[in-house]
């Protein structure tokens, strides 16, 4: 037994899920009584390095990450690639081309549109990360429980992200928006984690509930083990997997859900420095001064792009089986 | 010969390399007569049987070799539409799982019926009234009401009985059952076998019965071929297969049957595991797991010794396995 | 059957009653809602409460949330910004965004499931790989930038299409633009659809399909795309009230006087009765494709059906 069991997490890493939920039972089984916590905070590496051995030969995956990581560091540190500042604009230089100094060119108002372009990022990069965090800490903890205490909690909660799926997201930001006086990141944030959290909640309370049925969280309960220690140690590390990759994939969308509210004049506004801002700006012009619109796209559709794949990627790495 | 399988070799290209699942396999079957081909899973025994009903996934599966004789006529020279008439109607494959081989949208009288309108050009209403009369051949109670249910409706027993009324709609001469009670609860185990031997009487049909289980072969099989690593490493009429094995599988394999008078000793169990198909070891495929290897074993692969006019081996030392008859 | 379509009507009262509500909440912390009613300037203090008076304003909120649905129930959904009932603005704007959703639906359903099932019948192959990476590609570049480029090239370069549509937006025009709302979640339905065929070609049942001798075709249209196709289906169904809440960027960006456009004005003027009454009916639309989605489910699937 031991030895097919190894051979299967050394091998191609088929089925991750059922394999480890069978070898943690079998930890369990071996030492009735014995120290829980050993088995399962050691046995959840294997699902995670085998998905870190296959990640690290794939392309998708290595390129992906280096376009963020390119990106994280140039919000952080803009200065590193571009001197001048995005709210610097001579209108003298309007619609001009690429030149030295500008290799984007200007755009309507005079503004380098390389700087603001680089300065886009930071926007973005924030919006991003701030709303998925919101979003999956909110939608874990309310659909994890949810899932693991079921009764009234649960069709209450499923009753709510009802509700929420039956709203336009997009129309959702302009009613909650418009008002907004207050022209910061903040707001734009709080209407996604405010919108978005239901469809984490859903992902987190599936997978609660699957692991919930798993032979070795029924085992750990019988040897009486607490709730909050049967939720963290044994089903959080096994249900964590597919919150992971929902919320790799949604931080391409919300970065860009930031751009086109910002397109619509409710999310960001001027002198705010946002792809969206600048697309929606130089749309008017777009035959004189095309670059104007173009870098800004390419920018955040690369970003936005970047997020997906790398969310495809650990997908992969985590369930071949969807493959 | 109704069926003759010469020197086949299929193999499996992956990512991790080429599977080598079978290794130059010769079989025949007759007309009115049953095949039984025993071995563990991974011994090539249902890739050889995809290959002769012409269902093998290529790519990743390539035939490298050999030839399917059907009828006198080598099937892997066939055009694909040829092929495909074949199909179904010359030959019909009974699989292990009813449940996932029959299409859970479509009712069974469709799925049933769609024989005798593909093969036959018969109207969809002369093909359900087939299909009624195929159920009830098969013995399923109250056919005519129940032709219009879906699979998922019906107990696994009877979706077995429909998936053997699917495979001699068309009174194939050959019919190839892959593990058919396999999935089946023990009680139903033997009522499946029973129709099928009794079908293929009537029917005067070949069958070759793919399976793991020593016990199924005994009442039904004439022939038997067993299977390991892609080869066959023994063949003998189904009598003197069970009285005196020629090949040390065989009798691993024999000897892990559970038996009333053997009651209190402990169980044999063939030790180690199947081998993996992208090694296959040098020499016996079998020497990592052979308690009777010797050097020779490791190096030299051993060829289909013929042990008697009817029966034959693969082992170096077929002799001694023959004649020790109590180890 | 019958009892079944019961329950789901029972379950939509909860969910339509708390999505107009919530709704109904955050207009009105949209501001004054009033402030839209005297033109452009500041209503003064009299008007203002006269009109607050008249509107039924001064009440708790959810006595005007009961009163406005006794209203909607009725079929009065109030008065726009202009003094047009919001009855009458719906009724020049549903037919145009009802438009352009069916073309974007048909979209979804003729290039979506073709590419979906030619890539998922040829895995592996540069065809595939090459869609896969512009399904990717189409998901990844927002809609408002598609929207933007092609009617730049197609209106504004080459001048095979009107950049802008004509109000009434016969469905000439609208191709286009359908293409643009559709983008998204037919990348989507490639992908779906893919992978369901991709999944079921090596279903035990195709085998059987192929053992039977049926021919390729058969094959594939009887057995492998009537089963693949049930989660599209329930995709694409399921798509309809969103492509239609969510057609206020494309619109926008073509200028079409639809169920975004007036949402966006009214939302912009602060009008609460043409955003509340356009978002309630959106959200029964929402709520009835759902329905019919589910509906159809146990159609295409006996499993359901019988369950």
């Amino acid at each position: 037994m031991p030895e097919q069991s190894d051979g299967v997490i050394a091998g191609t890493g088929m089925g991750g899920g059922m394999d480890l939920a069978a070898s943690e039972a079998e930890t369990l089984e071996k030492v009735p009584g014995g120290p829980l916590g050993t088995g399962p905070a050691g046995k959840p590496r294997s699902l995670w390095s085998d998905a870190w051995h296959d990640l690290r030969r794939n392309p998708v995956f290595l390129v992906s990450s280096l376009v963020i990581l390119f990106l994280v560091v140039i919000s952080l540190w803009p200065s590193l690639i571009t001197s001048g500042s995005p709210l610097q604009c001579e209108l003298a230089k309007s619609q001009q081309g690429s030149q030295p100094g500008a290799p984007f060119g200007y755009d309507g108002q005079g503004c380098n549109v390389y700087t603001r372009t680089v300065y886009g990022a930071r926007t973005s990069v924030t919006v991003g990360v701030c709303a998925t965090l919101g979003v999956t800490i909110l939608g874990s903890v309310l659909g994890g429980l949810a899932g693991y205490y079921g009764g009234v909690w649960d069709s209450v909660l499923s009753r709510i992200t009802d509700v929420f799926f039956a709203i336009p997201v997009v129309l959702g930001g302009l009613v909650l928006l418009s008002v907004v006086t207050s022209n910061t990141v903040w707001p734009v944030i709080g209407f996604m984690v405010l919108l978005g959290w239901p469809q984490i909640s859903r992902i987190a309370r599936g997978s609660v509930i699957t692991s919930k049925q798993n032979d070795y969280v029924q085992a750990a309960r019988a040897l009486g083990a607490s709730d909050s220690r049967i939720l963290l140690r044994h089903i959080a590390p096994n249900a964590v997997a597919p919150v992971i990759v929902v919320a790799t994939i949604a931080l391409g969308t919300y970065i860009s859900l930031e751009a086109t509210l910002s397109y619509l004049g409710v999310g960001l506004k001027p002198p705010s420095v946002s792809w969206g801002i600048d697309i929606s700006a130089a749309s008017p012009y777009i035959r004189n001064a095309p670059h104007a619109l173009l870098w800004p796209s390419g920018a955040l559709a690369i970003t936005v792009l970047a997020f997906i794949m790398l969310g495809d990627a650990v997908r992969d790495a985590l369930d071949p089986k969807l493959r | 010969m109704l069926l003759e399988v010469r020197d086949l070799h299929v193999e499996f290209r992956t990512r991790d390399g080429i599977a080598r699942a079978v290794n130059g396999v010769s079989y025949g079957v007759d007309a009115g007569q049953t095949l039984a081909v025993l071995g563990e899973s991974g011994s090539g025994k249902s890739v050889t049987a995809q290959a002769v009903m012409g269902i093998l996934d290529m790519p990743p599966g390539r035939i490298t070799g050999g030839e399917i004789l059907f009828r006198g006529q080598d099937l892997l020279k066939l055009k694909e539409e040829e092929r495909r008439k074949v199909r179904g109607a010359g030959m019909a494959m009974i699989f292990q799982d009813a449940l996932s081989a029959l299409n859970p949208v479509l009712s069974v009288g469709d799925q049933l019926g769609e024989m005798f309108v593909v093969h036959r050009g018969m109207s969809k209403k002369d093909a359900r009234a087939r299909a009624v009369e195929l159920m009830e051949r098969v013995r399923i109670p109250a056919a005519a009401e129940r032709v219009r249910d879906y699979p998922h409706q019906f107990s696994g027993g009877m979706r077995q009985r429909i998936m053997i009324a699917m495979a001699l709609a068309l009174e194939p001469a050959l019919v190839i059952a892959d593990e058919p009670t396999t999935a089946l609860d023990v009680t139903v185990q033997a009522q499946i076998m029973d129709l099928l031997a009794e079908l293929q009487r009537e029917y005067a049909m070949g069958l070759i019965l793919i399976t793991h289980d020593l016990g199924v072969v005994a009442d039904v099989a004439d022939q038997i071929a067993v299977m390991y690593a892609g080869r066959i490493v023994e063949q003998a009429p189904v009598h003197d297969l069970y009285k005196a094995p020629a090949h040390p599988y065989t009798r691993g394999l024999l000897d892990s049957i559970p038996r009333l008078d053997h009651k209190g000793q402990e169980l044999y169990a063939i030790k180690g595991l199947p081998p993996n198909l992208m090694d296959i070891p040098p020499g016996c495929a079998f020497n990592p797991r052979c308690p009777m290897a010797r050097d020779v074993c490791r190096t030299d692969e051993p060829p289909l010794y013929e042990v008697s006019e009817e029966r034959a081996s693969a082992c170096h030392f077929w002799r001694e396995c023959l004649h020790d008859l109590d180890h | 059957m019958g009892r079944y379509v019961v329950r789901r009507l029972l379950q939509m009262i909860p969910v339509f009653v708390g999505a107009t509500l919530l709704i109904f909440l955050m207009v009105n912390v949209m501001g004054d809602p009033i402030a839209g009613l005297c033109g452009e300037r500041a209503c003064d203090p009299a008007t203002a409460a006269q009109l607050k008076r008249e509107f039924g304003l001064d009440k708790p909120l959810w006595q005007q949330y009961l009163t406005y649905m006794g209203d909607v129930f009725t079929g009065d959904f109030g008065t726009a910004f202009n003094g047009q009932p919001v009855t009458e603005l719906m009724a020049t704007a549903f037919p145009v965004t009802i438009r352009l959703t069916i073309v974007a639906i048909l979209f979804e359903i003729v290039v979506g499931i073709t590419l979906g099932v030619v890539t998922g019948l040829r895995r592996g192959r540069p065809i595939d790989t090459t869609v896969l990476v512009g399904t990717l590609v189409v998901i990844s570049v927002p809609v408002f930038v598609t929207g933007l480029v092609l009617q730049i090239l197609l209106g504004v370069e080459w001048q095979w299409i009107q950049p802008s549509v004509s109000p009434d937006a016969p469905f000439g025009e609208l191709i286009v633009p359908g293409l643009v709302l559709a983008s998204v979640s037919l990348a989507y339905v490639t992908r779906l659809t893919r992978t369901s065929i991709a999944e079921n070609k090596r279903s035990d049942y195709v085998r059987t399909a192929i053992a039977k001798g049926l021919p390729r075709h058969r094959v594939i249209t009887r057995h492998l795309l009537r089963n693949s196709l049930i989660p599209v289906v329930t995709f694409i169904g399921t798509d309809i009230g969103a492509l239609m809440g969510g057609a206020i960027v494309t619109e926008r960006i073509f200028n079409i006087h639809g169920v975004g456009y007036q949402l966006y004005q009214g939302i912009l003027r602060q009008n609460t009765q043409t955003v509340v009454g356009f978002v309630t009916v959106l959200v029964l639309v929402f709520l009835v494709a759902n329905l019919l989605v589910d509906l159809l489910y146990a159609v295409l699937d006996p499993r359901i059906r019988y369950a």
